[in-house]
């Protein structure tokens, strides 16, 4: 947690110079789309942030979405803005625990009554007593934290859409966070992580120009989420050719051709992995050999399987196709069996009547 | 043979044609009317469809696919161009019946289509009647390979079954059900022609020998109207010296349970001529130049031919097959002639070769027409068209693809060898005043005999003024 | 769920198993039906076996009827062997149908499959067009019609999802699923079943025709 007051003296302290910040606030407002001149301004009300309130929730996950964000090699602005928010509550960075812990959500929510913010990571448990934190269902948890809350920011698949715990057979009856709250602005960030400037991008809007970007029909910041991957794949020429990858090790893998084969959803996933990559730019799944598996789209993981390309049919086994066909061929002959039958009695009837 | 010449007895076909027409004329008033309920016509006709439709019938209804080539090859199509005589609206009614009360979804198709009516057979009478010569042409260019001919068959089975058989053919259908014989035709009429035949032209026509090798049949056509006909058969027979008769209780090529689609009399009309045939040993069977003489006995399907002692033959088959064994001594023929394979002998009867070999036994100036053989077209008349006055437009019209054709080869003289072909011809031409001569293979190969002596039993030619008229030798 | 897994779980499942449960229907409903016989003597002892024959011969018009026919025949050709080049030829459909057989093959480049879909897709275009224009030749009924509309919806919905033109490429694909949903449900019950009946059909026109001697 930082103790400087603004983030104008954080950024300074850790030596960032102001260019730096500068052109940070520029990428940012860039990928957000939002208009060429806001950079300055962004730059000028960020730097004299007061920190806001943030109440982070963790519900069901695996923790990989804070992860993402606080896992860095060097420090990054990102890294330093997270850290300047106030996050006055937050289960696996906090220092404190237990009741003292839970007395300082509390005293969050009422001091900042309908201005702070709540961003939550994990799906809800429906079968409330499969996730509690201090004896608090997370459904009772959201509840309240939502009631006095600006709007809601879903980190991660998992309470955007249900994610990994929704997956079937879904025995503890996930579901994302905007099943449970209604009436609150709600943007979803999703990924399995999501990339770490999508995160940060969303937050610097909101304390810079006090709006939620422009969303989705899936609720997703479509400055991050509005992209085919598919359509942004530097493996694409591949993918027109007709060249592909028929196996993890042989030729086409190791030439770096396309992986649709090999059960890439880029063509129906929506991130923006292709051109920002991760950690940094340097790379992102399909570049590592390892084809897109659409964790940012909802039932990512019921969908389809993770090696079945998108084309492959998703209905079981061909089983019923036979059934189907034999049923049919009885049905088919019997209808004609029947049809004999009324033709030779209508013989046998014609020829008594001569 | 003598040196005087035979003055003609028998009339001109020019003479025939226009008899008959008037005779067909008289027909319509002899049509019998429908005696039944209409609710039994339309049972009876759906019944006849469901017990005649086998797998073949219902893959050929399945198989329409609306492609279009059939007009193409119809005549009737391509002399009008008027939708409804495409061939594939033959099927159409066909088609709702099958789809109602046999096919594998016909509990469906009873929900939701509309039922069939008496009128729905009324309007369908006009299709598979009037204007389809059963030729089977469309068959030869349907890319499904249906076989439209047998389907509008099995339609005019259904006709008969409701008592819609137009009235021309149903007035005929009655005569020969009821007395075995049409146009007035009789063992008797047939004993007057050939002791005319023999006192006038000398010739023997040997009359119900009790054994003989061949069995020749004649046709009402022959004895009632175009005596020149029998008269060429025998001078024929005669020559190839062959043990052959005319039996006078099966001696009728006309079928008109075929021709209006009456099962039962179709295999009525046959069974007294296959049993003449046995009784007297015969080997052979001669058809008559009469074309569904063909299909009625030599294709008759519920005849199990293969079993018979005897071989059934057309009239030109035999005479083909002579003239290859070298038996037909023959004068060369002079001018440039065509021929037109009877549909029902032709496409749809396998007998092309026979006639053509006859040609190249009279060494003949033979050019064959720009469609021929099996893509032949239909001259209009056949299946009993000829006889329909409500049709007159339409075999008017197709027939002149037929004149185009023959005027194409250059050809003086189309021969054809079948009566329905020729009087539909002869009709022709007389109303488009036709330079083309129109003749009999059977008339053609008997003016073309080299008989180097006298055949038994020929005497000097009585001299008479006049031709005996139609009436008379009919009487 | 969403369009896409809706259609390619529960519409294509169902219209596939309709498909195959339709076919096979219709084709023993008719099949299993009596056979006639003929008993005639055939005019030579292999007259029927020739009569097969004409599955194959009737393939393309006889000479006599090649010029009315031709622009149909070339066109309708046209219009099978691209689509089926299609359907048998990109990756999409090569892993639709290894997911359903387990039987795979080498696919065509993209730019070919959109060129031959776009061949397909016009052809049946012409094919329409000409339809309308000769009316009394072709008596067309409502099932002409809309056989005609149920084929075009794949086509031009894949067309436009495999070249990514048009709306995104899940809801393109989703339609082109479901179109194709369409088409298999309604192939049993619809001309289309010619696919199968030709075989039967001018076998048995050309067995009939041989029977008498007469090649057809």
């Amino acid at each position: 947690m930082a103790n400087e007051s603004t983030l104008g003296d954080l950024l300074q302290s850790q030596g960032i110079s102001r260019r730096a910040f500068l052109k940070f606030c520029s990428t940012t407002a860039t990928l957000m789309a939002l208009p060429a001149g806001v950079a300055p301004a962004m730059a000028e009300t960020l730097a004299g942030a007061r920190r806001p309130s943030v109440i982070w929730l963790s519900f069901q996950e695996c923790t990989g979405c804070t992860e993402a964000l606080t896992r860095s090699h060097a420090p990054t602005i990102e890294a330093l803005l997270f850290n300047f928010i106030s996050l006055d509550y937050h289960h696996t960075l906090q220092a404190a625990s237990g009741e003292a812990a839970e007395h300082a959500r509390e005293q969050a929510q009422h001091d900042n009554e309908g201005k702070y913010l709540v961003l939550v990571d994990g799906a809800v448990p429906m079968v409330e007593h499969y996730s509690t934190i201090a004896g608090i269902s997370n459904l009772q948890m959201l509840k309240e934290a939502a009631a006095g809350a600006a709007a809601i920011i879903n980190v991660g698949t998992c309470s955007a859409y249900g994610g990994i715990p929704m997956a079937h057979p879904n025995p503890t009856k996930a579901v994302p966070v905007s099943d449970i709250v209604t009436d609150k602005p709600i943007i979803n960030i999703p990924g399995c992580p999501p990339i770490p400037l999508a995160i940060t991008g969303v937050i610097a809007q909101y304390l810079t120009l006090g709006t939620l970007p422009e969303v989705d029909k899936l609720g997703r910041p479509v400055a991050f989420f509005g992209e085919n991957i598919h359509d942004r794949c530097y493996r694409r020429p591949f993918y027109d050719r007709g060249l592909f990858a028929e196996t993890f090790d042989d030729e086409g893998a190791r030439k770096g051709w396309c992986l649709y084969k090999l059960g890439c959803k880029a063509p129906v996933s929506y991130n923006a992995c292709a051109h920002v990559k991760w950690n940094n730019g340097v790379s992102f799944p399909i570049q590592s050999g390892h084809g897109c598996i659409g964790c940012s789209e909802p039932r990512f993981w019921d969908a389809s399987g993770i090696y079945q390309s998108v084309a492959k049919g998703q209905f079981g086994d061909g089983a019923k196709l036979g059934a189907a066909a034999v049923a049919g061929a009885a049905i088919g002959a019997g209808a004609a069996l029947l049809a004999r039958r009324k033709k030779s009695r209508l013989d046998t009837e014609d020829h008594a009547t001569q | 043979m003598t040196t005087a010449t035979q003055t003609p007895v028998f009339p001109t076909f020019e003479q025939v044609f226009q008899g008959f027409a008037a005779q067909i004329g008289q027909l319509r008033e002899m049509a019998p009317p429908p005696t039944m309920p209409e609710e039994r016509r339309l049972r009876r006709a759906v019944d006849t469809l469901i017990e005649e439709t086998n797998a073949d019938e219902a893959v050929w209804l399945e198989s329409c696919i609306h492609c279009g080539q059939c007009t193409t090859a119809c005549h009737y199509f391509q002399a009008t161009g008027e939708a409804r005589y495409a061939p594939m609206r033959k099927m159409d009614l066909y088609r709702r019946v099958y789809q109602r009360e046999i096919s594998p979804l016909r509990w469906w198709y009873k929900l939701i289509t509309r039922p069939v009516k008496l009128s729905d057979f009324e309007d369908a009478q006009e299709l598979v009647y009037d204007s389809c010569s059963e030729c089977g042409r469309c068959t030869m260019v349907c890319p499904m390979g249906i076989d439209t001919a047998s389907l509008v068959h099995h339609m005019r089975s259904a006709m008969v079954a409701a008592e819609l058989v137009p009235p021309e053919l149903a007035a005929l259908r009655m005569e020969q059900k009821t007395m075995g014989t049409v146009f007035g035709s009789s063992p008797e009429a047939l004993k007057k022609m050939v002791d005319i035949i023999r006192q006038h032209y000398g010739v023997d026509i040997p009359l119900d020998k009790e054994k003989a090798d061949v069995m020749v049949l004649s046709s009402a056509v022959d004895l009632v109207a175009n005596g020149n006909g029998l008269l060429a058969t025998a001078k024929v027979m005669n020559h190839l010296r062959v043990d052959w008769t005319i039996c006078s209780d099966g001696f009728e090529s006309a079928n008109f349970g075929l021709l209006s689609g009456d099962m039962e009399l179709w295999a009525k009309q046959v069974d007294p001529i296959v049993a003449a045939a046995r009784r007297i040993g015969a080997k052979t069977l001669v058809i008559a130049e009469c074309g569904h003489a063909y299909p009625a006995l030599r294709w008759n399907p519920m005849l199990r031919s293969g079993g018979l002692p005897f071989e059934m033959m057309y009239m030109s088959e035999y005479l083909g097959k002579q003239a290859k064994l070298g038996n037909l001594r023959l004068r060369p023929l002079e001018g440039r002639i065509t021929y037109h394979d009877p549909c029902k002998t032709g496409r749809r009867g396998g007998a092309f070769d026979e006639p053509r070999a006859l040609f190249e036994a009279m060494d003949a100036d033979f050019v064959e027409m720009p469609a021929n053989k099996e893509y032949n077209w239909c001259c209009g008349g056949g299946a009993g068209i000829f006889l329909l006055e409500r049709a007159t437009r339409l075999r008017d019209e197709s027939f002149k693809i037929k004149l185009r054709q023959v005027n194409e080869t250059g050809a003086e003289a189309v021969v054809v060898s079948c009566a329905s072909c020729r009087l539909n011809f002869e009709a022709g031409r007389q109303k488009n005043h036709w330079d083309k001569r129109v003749d009999s293979l059977v008339e053609l190969v008997a003016d073309h005999l080299i008989d180097t002596e006298a055949p038994a039993g020929e005497h000097e030619p009585t001299a008479v003024d006049k031709p005996v008229p139609v009436e008379e030798v009919a009487a | 769920m969403s369009l896409l897994e809706f259609a390619r779980g529960p519409a294509i499942h169902a219209s596939l198993i309709i498909l195959v449960a339709g076919i096979m229907l219709r084709l023993l409903g008719v099949l299993v039906l009596t056979r006639g016989a003929d008993l005639s003597r055939p005019r030579d002892a292999f007259g029927n076996f020739k009569g097969y024959r004409t599955v194959f011969s009737r393939a393309w018009p006889s000479d006599e009827f090649t010029t009315p026919t031709r622009y149909q025949t070339v066109v309708a050709y046209i219009f099978h062997l691209a689509t089926l080049a299609v359907v048998v030829g990109i990756v999409p459909h090569i892993e639709f149908i290894a997911s359903l057989t387990g039987l795979s093959w080498p696919g065509l480049p993209n730019w070919i499959g959109v060129a031959l879909g776009t061949i397909a897709l016009a052809s049946l275009i012409a094919l329409i067009l000409r339809r309308l224009s000769k009316p009394a030749v072709y008596n067309s009924t409502r099932g002409d019609y809309v056989t005609w509309v149920i084929v075009a919806l794949p086509l031009i919905t894949g067309l436009m999802a495999f070249a990514h033109v048009g709306p995104r490429y899940e809801t393109m694909l989703a339609l082109h699923i479901l179109s194709s949903a369409l088409l298999f449900a309604y192939m049993p019950f619809s001309k289309l079943m010619h696919a199968f009946w030709f075989v039967f059909s001018r076998a048995q026109s050309g067995l009939a025709y041989a029977h008498k001697g007469v090649r057809i």
